[in-house]
């Protein structure tokens, strides 16, 4: 509270009392600040409290933002020569190819950058979920999180269909045929994607704009929301940020909720899980570790992408019997699973069983109601976890068996 | 198809049957201890490593055990490998094993280095375990080099099985390349079937050991409790005060009751995935070599994997009734009461699942017969018994509801600590059974296998009758000019 006599706001006196004399620079920065209030909102975002131990397993979440970002470049420099036309679009990859100077490692960076963000996304939900930071307050922290874990699949699967190559052009054939396994209502989606019964131009529009408008835009809410939820309840971490070290635990935890810097305590939690036992501010202790790791990932998408590419097929020939469509490895998995369904099952297994573990993923924080945080006194939701986890990894190196034996 | 119509086993010479019957035996008593190596190799790095973070005497005590154990089941495992090797397949089948081995030639070779490394760990371990406990990190890098060296030395020798039943390249014999052979279509569902496999089955006999000493400490206390005032025979845990040699039992109880539940949790976890591997194995089995898929399924074999069916039915029901007993033992009655319901279910599948879908001996006989028609019609089919729908519906309900049960008994073990040393001896029976089941499984899956490739020893290839070779060598084509992809 300010003293008797003392102004509440500084613009109260604006005129009254004269103005410190300052550069040009920081005149230029005082009447931004002025008009938009950055520095505070910049403060807010730097000075906040993350707790402090195991802080490089929190770098997944700003690594994945970072790869994100990278996606968008890289994106945008594709559009500047990419024709989304049956006729065009092989050519301009082309062109892009053996042309434009940087071209082939933009796309190179793209594919990878998508590569590296699939594996990302995964260890940041599988961390997340070991260390139980799902829980209350944060159930929807994850439900975002895992939707966009869907959208980059999404964004992945229809970007394979955009080159117009011999594999996008069959990967296409397949993923577009996939809606019509849906009773009643798959006919007519496949036919509204397709732009009629087969695969031709108006499907490569349709997922040209799905690809870099209509999925972007809703990554880009869902990042904002995810982030925003980050900030309104602060990073859990896990449960050894939570440990009492005390003969007198309730007294300790009480000490930290009274002594706690924001975003803590967060509001809805246990008081046990309300505050990290020691935090630190973001900037720079968090920060320095994050741009360690999204340096690094950056410079791995880098290096593959100058060493391996991106793969341009052939162009896109419907008349051809010896072509076998080959899926991405993330795909591996389900197209696995699909093997082993009877023909007339593969409805089921697609949309049954995806259905099912989607759902399951989303639902996870209201399944997993025990309050405990550590995984050992957690088995009922970890062992079943990693059974699925075990099923997935055997299924994808199934898969890339099965293409050696094609 | 001809010959697989002209040499079915019935026709197979007299010699060729005690040859094939010699080679069934002494390979498959050399895989029950090579197997337990590799999977105990595993459970020993675990118990360590959770006896160094947590100071777990009872895991130190196991690990040591279990090391101890090396000594005997190797040099006895090693024994039977060598006359395996040296009697049966160069004495008894030498123009298969030699041509055979022409073009695995560097599969053998590794898989003999392999030997060689385990030899020098393995021993170096079993002669210095106490001694090298100051030194635990160490010693657990040691066993962890053990590991690395053993489950690539089964890897490699699941090479040779797998090229065995699905050959990389249908009718070529030799020369195809080692990368292809390591990507043979089932060779990494079988490496996979038998990683698993195998830390199940150590964890099985761990169980049948734990369950056979808990049932001999616990008999001498009955007798106890029976006979008041007599006086125990002290010599199996030496001159001790009376009072000392009960605390003493006590103590034994409580850890071969902990060692039984941990050996256990193992055999019965790893089983449960073991039915989703194994279906994909037989997947692909299906896809590439379709004449031993179809003898598993319908010919003189399905009988058999028939009654693998049922083994791994029973091991799924006698786990199931130990969780309820030792729940029930340790006064959890409402999650006892859940795994007894679980277990009339798993009985309830296990009688629907074990039907057979027909009682002849040969699924062509019955064709020929005119009585592949349901048995209400006067044939022999049961429609209940095939495999699909009803088995595959069988075997995903046994697969979630065992998957429930070891969920809710862990979770029962965590919330409600259990004191170690009260379950019941009927428990401890179920054990034992539990683990034998896990090695007669072992065992029939062998069997099955390795006739599944009948008339053929390398499918398509060799033919077991007389060892024929079907092809000729190709030239020997330098290993850096041979293909690496497909």
């Amino acid at each position: 509270m300010p003293g008797a006599g003392e102004p509440e706001e500084r613009g109260d006196f604006a005129g009254i009392v004269p103005e410190p004399v300052l550069g040009p620079f920081r005149r230029s920065v005082a009447w931004l600040d002025d008009r938009t209030g950055f520095t505070g909102l910049l403060h807010n975002a730097l000075y906040e409290a993350v707790p402090k131990q195991g802080g490089w397993a929190y770098t997944l979440g700003s690594a994945t933002l970072v790869v994100i970002l990278v996606q968008f470049f890289t994106g945008i420099f594709l559009l500047l020569d990419y024709v989304p036309s049956p006729t065009e679009a092989y050519q301009s990859l082309l062109y892009l190819r053996t042309n434009d100077f940087f071209g082939d490692w933009i796309r190179g960076i793209h594919l990878w950058g998508a590569y590296v963000l699939m594996l990302l996304i995964g260890i940041h939900a599988l961390r997340t979920f070991i260390s139980a930071s799902y829980k209350a307050p944060r159930e929807l922290n994850w439900i975002s999180g895992v939707m966009l874990f869907f959208l980059v699949l999404a964004l992945a699967i229809t970007g394979a269909m955009l080159p117009w190559d011999q594999a996008s052009y069959w990967t296409a054939v397949v993923v577009t045929n996939i809606p019509h396994y849906l009773p009643v209502i798959g006919n007519g989606i496949r036919a509204l994607w397709r732009g009629g019964n087969f695969v031709g131009p108006v499907t490569l529009t349709r997922t040209f704009a799905l690809h870099v408008w209509v999925l972007p835009a809703l990554l880009l809410g869902l990042i904002g929301a995810h982030l925003y939820l980050l900030r309104r309840h602060g990073e859990f971490g896990s449960w050894v940020n939570y440990e009492t070290t005390t003969d007198n635990p309730e007294k300790e935890i009480a000490e930290r909720i009274r002594h706690a810097e924001p975003p803590y305590p967060a509001r809805g939690s246990q008081p046990k899980y309300a505050v990290p036992r020691e935090t630190v501010d973001f900037f720079p202790d968090q920060v320095f570790k994050d741009t360690v790791v999204s340096l690094g990932l950056v410079v791995l998408i880098f290096v593959m992408a100058v060493l391996s590419g991106a793969p341009l097929d052939g162009p896109a020939n419907p008349a051809t019997l010896t072509y076998v469509p080959t899926p991405e490895w993330f795909y591996l998995p389900l197209d696995q699973l699909l093997v082993f369904f009877p023909t007339a099952l593969i409805g089921f297994g697609v949309f049954v069983i995806v259905g099912i573990g989607a759902t399951l993923m989303l639902a996870l924080p209201f399944i997993d109601r025990n309050p405990e945080r550590h995984p050992i006194r957690r088995p009922d939701v970890l062992v079943p976890a990693f059974f699925l986890i075990f099923t997935v990894i055997y299924l994808a190196m199934l898969g890339v068996n099965r293409l050696y034996n094609l | 198809m001809q010959l697989i119509l002209t040499l079915n086993p019935t026709s197979i010479p007299g010699t060729v049957l005690t040859n094939t019957v010699a080679v069934g035996m002494v390979a498959l008593l050399h895989v029950l201890f090579a197997t337990f190596l590799i999977g105990s190799c595993t459970l020993v790095a675990l118990s360590e490593l959770i006896s160094m973070v947590t100071h777990d005497e009872r895991h130190e005590r196991l690990a040591r055990s279990l090391v101890h154990a090396w000594g005997y089941v190797f040099s006895t495992g090693a024994a039977i490998a060598i006359f395996f090797v040296v009697f049966i397949l160069v004495g008894l089948w030498g123009r298969f094993f030699v041509t055979f081995q022409q073009f695995t030639f560097w599969v053998w070779f590794f898989e003999a280095l392999t030997f060689v490394g385990e030899i020098v760990l393995l021993y170096v371990l079993y002669a210095n375990w106490e001694r090298m406990r100051r030194y635990r990190m160490a010693r657990l890098g040691m066993v962890l080099l053990l590991n690395i060296d053993q489950w690539f030395q089964m890897f490699l020798i699941d090479v040779i099985a797998s090229q065995m039943l699905t050959p990389t390249v249908q009718g070529a014999t030799v020369n195809m390349g080692y990368v292809l052979q390591f990507l043979n279509p089932t060779n990494l569902p079988l490496t996979i079937h038998r990683t698993v496999g195998n830390i199940a089955w150590a964890g099985a006999l761990v169980a049948f050991t734990a369950a056979f000493q808990y049932l001999r400490v616990t008999r001498r206390q009955e007798a106890r409790a029976l006979v008041p005032g007599r006086r125990e025979p002290v010599r199996a845990l030496g001159a001790m005060p009376e009072g000392e040699l009960v605390r003493e039992r006590n103590r034994e109880a409580a850890y071969w009751d902990w060692a039984g539940q941990w050996g256990m949790l193992f055999a019965f976890g790893l089983t449960i995935v073991q039915i989703w591997v194994g279906y994909s194995y037989a997947k692909e089995i299906q896809l590439h070599s379709l004449d031993s898929w179809y003898q598993m399924m319908y010919g003189w074999i399905s009988n058999i994997f028939l009654a693998q069916f049922a083994g791994l039915g029973l091991i799924f029901i006698f786990g199931v009734a130990y969780f309820w007993q030792r729940l029930k033992a340790a006064g959890q009655y409402v999650t006892a009461r859940r795994h007894q319901i679980a277990l009339i279910l798993l009985i309830l599948l296990w009688l629907f699942g074990i039907q057979p879908a027909w009682f002849a001996g040969s699924y062509p006989d019955i064709v020929a017969a005119h009585l592949a028609k349901p048995f209400w019609d006067g044939g022999l089919e049961d429609p209940l018994g095939f495999f699909f729908p009803w088995k595959v519906m069988v075997l995903i309900a046994d697969m979630l509801i065992a998957l429930y049960a070891v969920t809710s008994y862990v979770r029962a073990r965590v919330r409600t600590p259990m004191t170690m040393g009260q379950a019941t001896r009927g428990s401890q029976r179920l054990l034992i059974s539990l683990a034998v089941m896990v090695g007669l499984m072992m065992l029939i899956m062998g069997i099955i296998r390795e006739s599944s490739r009948s008339p053929y020893l390398v499918n398509q290839n060799i033919v077991i009758n007389h060892q024929v070779i079907l092809q000729q060598p190709a030239p020997n084509i330098p290993l850096s000019q041979r293909p690496i992809g497909p």
